[in-house]
């Protein structure tokens, strides 16, 4: 598939490849201001955003491993011919950078609880098993590791939504329509 | 050339820019970076920092602590309230913390500082049940407010290395609702040591029983040991309180009652600074033994947080908005500390395999 020299059109995504980006595009800035004021702000509902923040992390989680899967097996539209090598690259790096920081947040959470000796419950009450044994250090450790790698998502993502719309609003070369299914 | 990019017009270029700038501003905001006096974890550990706490892998509050380990044995009354596999009959391990509860890891035991003591009792299906409890009567504070309001009040002056008695005054003044909390502390009296003190959870919890029946309940660990009142500072030893701890658990084991006190109509569940009924049922679910002590820096309960809102299925935090807020600063105190190198604790190994006593000439 080709469309060499008409601007606006490029591939779309299949079907489930932008139905899980946009479920996951709008469940992670959900996760994100959910732990940003939960870690920020001691006045609301702590002990319900956390279990929030669990659980759609977990959600998360599993979304992610199936997105993947989506991603080596389903076909994915090549980017425009005429898009400059450098872009590209950029382009390329950026996303394989998303699917790390997707994959590693929630387990850096699930395995810093696990070190801490914190058990892990979810909303309605499912419990999800220990990484590994008590390791204090490491708790501290892998806490800070999370606040920065989601610190990390959270310059991706702006950078990412910032250069959609450049694809969409100046260069209009039909890169957002491809993941708006157009 | 197919399409260079093309001179967007600043209408189209504000509307790729403004976007993310306005998600990041609004997640910077979330994260309380333009509002420095809200309350937050962190602003709450700057106030513990000024009350006296150490960067040096301390707790940020009830720093200087001693380990101790024994056993649970709940009782059938116990299991008639909750359904949780902690009652359920077995003898469980339990891990304890004594502590003083200022935020100084180097304070001398005395008898003014409030003691306290904290435990983890696990059964072999995986509860685990966390408590940490003051020999406080009532809480001096009712709700997130006063909780930030009343660590202000703990800063060490200056001048003195002493919380200021004028700050705490007007703290108490300004709040008519923690009268009753400040006349009952002032009217406790402190038991001779840690071995004969009672632990109270002041926040109130909820048990439910096999047929889902709720019980709101205060906690309390009532020694068994005869109480006897402190008089004066009369030791001349810096760690006089925890090396008698140490000694008598090399005589005998020391017990504690795990006493329910069942909330009837009328007494406010959601708020820890008021005075339950005095003729409440008590209910004595289980017993503490504790047989061995250690110094934190050799036990597993030096590190560990006791996060009273982690509990087993059968005990679950009432709507008492302290606790949530006790779990998200334990949090940060924990993830803090957990990541600093840590100095010796006050109570070193040494002491706990020879408590002697410094003597001061009083046949102590
Ligand atoms: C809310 C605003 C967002 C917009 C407008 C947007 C837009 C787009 C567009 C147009 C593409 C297609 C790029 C291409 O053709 O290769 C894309 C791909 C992608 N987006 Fe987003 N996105 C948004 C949010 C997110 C978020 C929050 C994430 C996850 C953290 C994310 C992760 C990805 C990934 C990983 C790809 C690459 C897909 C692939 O090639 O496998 N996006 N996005
Ligand atoms: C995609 C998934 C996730 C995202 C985007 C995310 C994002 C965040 C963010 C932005 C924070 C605030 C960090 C800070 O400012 O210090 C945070 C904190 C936290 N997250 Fe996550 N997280 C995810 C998954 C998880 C999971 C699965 C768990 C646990 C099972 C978890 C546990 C925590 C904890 C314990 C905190 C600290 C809360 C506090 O300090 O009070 N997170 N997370
Ligand atoms: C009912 C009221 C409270 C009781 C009974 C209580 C009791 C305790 C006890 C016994 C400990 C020591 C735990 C241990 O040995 O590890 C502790 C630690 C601590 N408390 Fe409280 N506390 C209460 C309220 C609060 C409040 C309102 C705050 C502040 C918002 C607070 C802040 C802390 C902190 C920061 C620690 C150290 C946590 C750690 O690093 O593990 N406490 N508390």
């Amino acid at each position: 598939m080709s469309f060499p020299q008409n601007t606006g059109h490029a591939a779309p995504f299949p079907r489930l490849s932008i139905l899980l980006h946009w479920v996951m595009a709008a469940l992670i800035i959900v996760m994100l201001f959910v732990g940003l004021f939960m870690a920020h702000n001691s006045t609301v509902h702590y002990a319900s955003l956390f279990t929030l923040h669990r659980t759609v992390g977990f959600l998360l989680l599993l979304l992610v491993i199936v997105r993947l899967i989506n991603r080596f097996t389903n076909h994915t539209p090549p980017l425009p011919n005429d898009l400059p090598a450098p872009m590209k690259l950029a382009a390329h790096l950026s996303h394989i950078l998303l699917y790390g920081f997707m994959l590693a947040l929630p387990l850096v959470g699930w395995a810093m609880l696990s070190a801490g000796g914190y058990p892990i419950t979810l909303w309605g009450g499912c419990h999800i098993p220990s990484l590994m044994g008590f390791h204090p250090h490491l708790w501290g450790e892998l806490r800070c590791l999370h606040s920065l790698l989601a610190y990390g998502l959270i310059l991706l993502i702006l950078a990412h939504i910032g250069a959609a719309l450049l694809h969409g609003i100046i260069r209009r070369d039909g890169i957002m329509g491809s993941m708006l299914g157009r | 050339m197919a399409h260079s990019p093309r001179k967007g017009s600043p209408a189209r270029w504000a509307a790729v820019v403004l976007p993310p700038l306005c998600l990041g501003g609004l997640m910077a905001w979330t994260a309380g970076v333009f509002s420095p006096a809200a309350i937050s974890p962190s602003h709450f550990m700057q106030r513990f920092q000024k009350a006296g706490a150490l960067d040096r892998g301390f707790r940020r509050a009830h720093a200087k602590g001693m380990c101790a380990t024994g056993w649970f044995d709940p009782t059938p009354e116990g299991r008639a309230l909750s359904r949780s596999g902690i009652f359920k009959g077995e003898h469980l391990p339990v891990m304890g913390r004594f502590s003083l509860a200022p935020p100084l890891p180097y304070l001398p035991d005395n008898p003014a500082a409030a003691r306290s003591l904290a435990m983890q009792i696990r059964s072999s299906t995986g509860d685990d049940w966390r408590m940490a409890l003051v020999d406080a009567p009532l809480q001096v504070m009712r709700d997130i407010a006063d909780a930030f309001a009343f660590f202000k009040t703990a800063r060490l002056d200056p001048a003195t290395n002493k919380p200021d008695p004028a700050a705490i005054r007007a703290y108490a003044a300004q709040r008519p609702w923690l009268k009753t909390a400040f006349e009952q502390a002032k009217s406790h009296k402190q038991a001779s040591d840690l071995t004969n003190d009672t632990y109270n959870s002041l926040d109130s919890f909820i048990l439910t029983d096999e047929a889902g029946k709720k019980t709101p309940v205060r906690w309390a660990a009532v020694a068994q040991e005869p109480f006897s009142p402190a008089e004066g500072s009369s030791a001349n030893d810096k760690n006089y309180l925890f090396k008698r701890l140490v000694q008598t658990l090399d005589q005998r084991p020391l017990r504690w009652d795990i006493v329910a006190t069942i909330a009837r109509e009328g007494d406010p569940i959601n708020d820890p600074s008021q005075p339950w009924d005095e003729a409440d049922q008590k209910v004595t679910v289980g017993t503490v033994t504790f047989t061995k002590a250690y110094s934190e820096d050799e036990s597993p309960c030096g590190p560990m947080v006791f996060d009273p809102t982690i509990l087993p299925d059968g005990i679950s935090t009432s709507d008492d908005p302290l606790l949530a807020l006790r779990s998200s600063v334990y949090m940060k105190s924990y993830a803090t500390r957990s990541a600093e190198h840590k100095t010796p604790s006050m109570v070193t190994p040494g002491d706990i395999t020879h408590p002697t006593l410094t003597p001061d000439g009083k046949g102590q």
